[in-house]
């Protein structure tokens, strides 16, 4: 009762986002989350000069076949190699693949991709389900149609293409529409946001249904304020917190299923290094070369898991019912 | 009642036009022709590629294919690119393989997910909380095929036994014992390794399901009656929290073609994801539209099921 009472005295007063804040610090699994996200996005961030094809200071694509498969930590073939050729670090960090390529530099290579598939996925499925769940849940009385003869309403437009979209099975859709589609990054940022943007559609839709009818909408209505800025600056806002929680999610979900796909054979194209593609051409060699299995499946775990923890911690922050 | 059914069912009957329409699309609209099963063929004439459309029906418009193609499915003519066999023929075989699969994977789920989730609710904010919330989403985060094959390694190496495939590779005529224990035992691991993501998410449903009962008035009411905590969490609280998973008993029945790829890839299992997958791989397109279409057809009757099932079990709802 006593830590209550304390509690309440320490948030009185407070702006409604540092309340969220210092709840989601006193939770340690989730604050671990996202320091190991930001370390992710430090790695990925010195890994992208690093490793860029110009001139690279760790060469991703460098092949050496008197080095291939050895495992982490081992020392250059020194005789063997030209001296060019020798590993910047002077030691194989995580080992080389079947070709003699350097693990690390390609881990290195690979981080900034995972991260932005993630990232652009996940952004593309924001601004759908924003744009597509605030029409909706503001305009969705209008009714659409030629003439006299009116038709449908936005909304059961929209919660129809909704329903349409939720009946597919995801992972089998987005194989299918990757594998018809010419290989490219893009692509699969594109078609992975294309199928994964309904359940934000779905809750912008039920937010705004429920804070249209509140007072402070219906008096921006009533001073004559225009329905995409009652949308963009009164109503968005109020509904930006469970869009937090459900990219944060969604951004490990969009890695894990590239690294699916990659697995399959339908990833980013070579030569560039993805985590999926890593773990998938080492397969081949997994009880040999297990490390090419073991550094790439950690890696996306862990970046995966960071994510999972950060977002679930920012669902608790901001549900009151959950702050005790 | 009846209008809400006839409601409900004129609504799935448009959901399932577009279904089918954007099943067909992804593939036909797409660059590249369904026609192009090998472009770098040099075998592949200009000649044989004219044959092969009009075989297939290929140089006639869009919704004319359209048409012919969900005709040709719905009465059974519907032959795969690949083998000519019939698409249906095909999809129901894979399925009974699955079946098993599908099955145990279901009842491990099911049956731990839900004492599991009660218990990290009633022990909210302990350290068995912390340490199986962490466990829960490392389950939830970890790649399936990274799992399956940390799985394969381990038990290969341990116990020297094959775990691939429906069962043990050139042993079919050891007698029906043997051989059932062996269709068990390759059973274990796929079906254990499908089901442990599951796991992982249901009980985190069950887990949020039943700390939101735990703070409803009447479960506080309970309480202060003065009945036994036991009585309280059972026969008050986890009645009502149980409610929402009722409608998950529907959704169960897409899960039988959707989500299995990845597994069924690993351990060469002859189900229906490995069919889908070895029908996009080879372009074999008749067979990747239908099972599209026939898992967003079973989706919807689950969806339909789930609503019957939440009106017969909770009064509130009623039309």
């Amino acid at each position: 009762m006593a830590s209550n009472s304390t509690q309440a005295t320490s948030t009185s007063g407070a702006s409604p986002s540092r309340i969220v804040w210092r709840f989601f610090l006193k939770n340690r699994v989730a604050v671990a989350g996202m320091l190991t996200v930001a370390t992710f996005f430090v790695v990925a961030l010195v890994g992208l000069p690093l490793t860029k094809p110009e001139h690279p200071t760790l060469d991703p694509r460098e092949v050496r076949l008197p080095d291939k498969l050895k495992p982490p930590l081992s020392m250059p073939n020194r005789t063997a190699l030209a001296p060019e050729l020798l590993p910047r670090l002077g030691v194989y960090l995580f080992g080389t693949d079947e070709l003699g390529r350097d693990v690390f530099a390609r881990m290195l290579e690979g981080a900034f991709v995972s991260l932005a598939v993630g990232f652009v996925a996940v952004g593309i499925a924001v601004a759908i389900g924003l744009a597509l769940g605030g029409m909706a849940g503001y305009y969705g009385s209008l009714t659409l149609g030629f003439g006299r003869y009116r038709l449908v309403t936005v909304d059961t437009l929209i919660t129809g293409l909704i329903d349409v979209m939720l009946s597919f099975p995801s992972f089998f859709l987005i194989l299918t529409v990757v594998a018809v589609l010419p290989p490219s990054i893009w692509n699969i940022m594109v078609v992975i946001g294309l199928t994964s943007w309904e359940g934000t559609a779905r809750f912008v839709r039920a937010e705004i249904l429920s804070l249209r009818e509140q007072e402070f909408v219906q008096a921006a209505t009533a001073l004559g304020i225009p329905g995409p800025r009652v949308i963009m600056r009164h109503l968005l806002p109020n509904a930006v917190a469970p869009v937090l929680v459900s990219a944060t999610l969604g951004i490990a979900g969009a890695i894990l299923t590239e690294s699916g796909l990659s697995f399959l054979g339908f990833g980013v194209p070579p030569p560039n290094a993805t985590w999926g593609n890593i773990l998938s051409d080492g397969k081949r060699y997994l009880f040999d070369a297990p490390w090419l299995t073991f550094i790439p499946g950690t890696a996306i775990f862990l970046l995966v898991l960071a994510f999972n923890l950060f977002g679930e911690g920012l669902r608790e922050a901001f549900n009151p019912k959950l702050r005790r | 009642m009846l209008a809400f059914l006839l409601r409900t069912a004129w609504k799935k009957l448009w959901t399932l036009f577009f279904v089918s329409v954007i099943s067909f699309a992804v593939v036909y609209l797409a660059p590249g022709q369904p026609s192009q099963i090998d472009p770098l063929n040099p075998r592949f004439t200009p000649q044989q590629l004219e044959r092969y459309r009009k075989a297939f029906g290929l140089d006639q418009p869009l919704p004319v294919q359209y048409a012919r193609f969900y005709k040709q499915l719905l009465t059974g003519e519907l032959r795969s690119f690949k083998d000519n066999q019939p698409v249906l023929g095909k999809i129901v075989e894979r399925t009974l393989n699955s079946l098993p699969l599908f099955l145990v994977g279901t009842i491990l789920v099911w049956c731990y997910a839900f004492p599991f989730g009660i218990a990290t609710a009633v022990k909210r904010n302990t350290g068995f909380d912390r340490c199986t919330t962490v466990l829960v989403f490392a389950l939830i985060s970890i790649p399936g095929f990274y799992l399956a094959y940390l799985t394969i390694i381990f038990v290969v190496d341990t116990f020297q036994v094959d775990v691939i495939g429906l069962r043990t590779f050139g042993r079919e005529d050891v007698g029906w014992l043997y051989g059932a224990m062996d269709r068990t035992w390759h059973l274990v691991l796929p079906s254990l390794l499908g089901a442990a993501a599951g796991i992982a998410v249901l009980s985190r449903y069950v887990r949020s399901q039943m700390l939101e009962v735990m703070s409803a008035d009447y479960v506080r009411t309970a309480r202060s009656k003065g009945l036994d905590e036991n009585r309280v969490l059972y026969h008050h609280a986890l009645r009502n929290g149980l409610l929402p998973f009722v409608t998950m008993l529907g959704l169960l029945i897409p899960g039988l073609i959707g989500g299995s790829v990845i597994f069924e890839t690993i351990f060469a299992w002859p189900g229906i994801g490995r069919l889908g997958y070895e029908a996009i791989l080879s372009r074999d397109y008749p067979v990747v539209i239908a099972l599209n279409f026939v898992a967003a057809v079973l989706t919807l009757i689950g969806t339909l099921l789930s609503d019957l099932l939440y009106m017969l079990v909770d009064p509130r709802i009623r039309l």
